[in-house]
């Protein structure tokens, strides 16, 4: 111990405490009116077996999800897949055809008769 | 003789014996501390009450890997700085030189005590630094624990408490001896 440490332990010691016997009683009397304040007790910590069976169980649920999903068949429809092409109602392009033309067939039909019937008429009038 | 160790799981246990038996252990060092960090005699005698009682209550969060008077001058320190309000003024600021405690507790001697220029020179942080460790032998690890400071915050201000007071003591030596 230096001059310093040595002179600051015995300077110290030369400062006279005394607790007095009314602190005493005081300090006594405030203890016994005092309860310890319970801390609460800590979640106690896992045994590592614990963490060992936890990753394990999560692990086999995993493979079964993807087992489960895998081996799924898929569902057969209900229907057979339909195409476009026959929901789209087909159009009977002849008759169509026809139907769109027959207006103008009767036009034309209407046309020569009225031409022949002027031709007639003509030679008639020249005497032909 | 019952160990401090024993005292202290008994305290737990709710024995107020116990805790008075093992408070009547450190009492007298502790109210020595509380004298240089109070205004008054009455004040570091209301400070040590307080300390203990607080001690009493919550000792169930005692951590016994921390040497138990660490864990009382810790609780001390906080119940005499609450003395100092919110500002944390120095303590010399709140002391009447004739009520000075520490004065009032030094045996008259011709020599002065150098706790009593310690006080003057250094900060109260840095005095209880230097108490800690060469009133009570506290370990620099326990030091900084206790005043919550780090630990190369107190190495490097017990050097500078060191030299200011070898000064000190190299000042009165000369003075004694012309």
């Amino acid at each position: 111990m230096d001059k310093l440490a040595k002179q600051l332990r015995e300077d110290a010691d030369r400062i006279n405490v005394a607790i007095t016997d009314e602190l005493d009683q005081r300090i006594e009397a405030s203890l016994r009116s005092v309860t310890p304040v319970r801390e609460r007790a800590a979640p106690r910590a896992r045994p590592p077996l614990f963490w060992l069976a936890s990753a394990l169980t999560g692990a086999a649920v995993a493979l079964a999800v993807i087992a489960v999903v895998n081996r799924q068949v898929p569902d057969e429809p209900a229907a057979p897949p339909v195409t476009v092409a026959e929901v789209t109602p087909t159009i009977d392009l002849n008759m169509e055809a026809a139907m769109l033309t027959a207006p103008l067939q009767q036009e034309l039909e209407d046309l020569q008769s009225d031409l022949k019937k002027a031709e007639e008429k003509v030679k008639r009038d020249i005497g032909l | 003789m019952t160990s401090e160790l024993q005292l202290i799981e008994a305290a737990k246990a709710g024995s107020a014996d116990a805790f008075a038996d093992l408070a009547r252990r450190y009492r007298e060092r502790l109210l020595r501390f509380l004298l240089t960090r109070c205004a008054s005699l009455a004040d570091a005698e209301d400070v040590l009450q307080d300390t203990l009682i607080n001690a009493y209550r919550y000792i169930d969060s005692y951590d016994p890997r921390w040497r138990f008077s660490t864990w009382l001058y810790r609780i001390a320190i906080r119940n005499a700085s609450k003395l100092r309000g919110p500002d944390l003024v120095e303590i010399g600021d709140l002391r009447d030189e004739e009520n000075d405690p520490l004065l009032q507790c030094i045996a008259a001697s011709e020599k002065e005590n150098l706790w009593v220029a310690a006080r003057r020179t250094l900060n109260d942080d840095v005095f209880a630094a230097m108490w800690l460790r060469y009133a009570e032998d506290m370990s620099v690890n326990d030091i900084s624990k206790t005043l919550d400071r780090s630990v190369s915050w107190t190495k490097v201000n017990l050097m500078r408490g060191r030299r200011t007071l070898d000064a000190e003591l190299n000042d009165a030596a000369r003075h004694a001896y012309g």
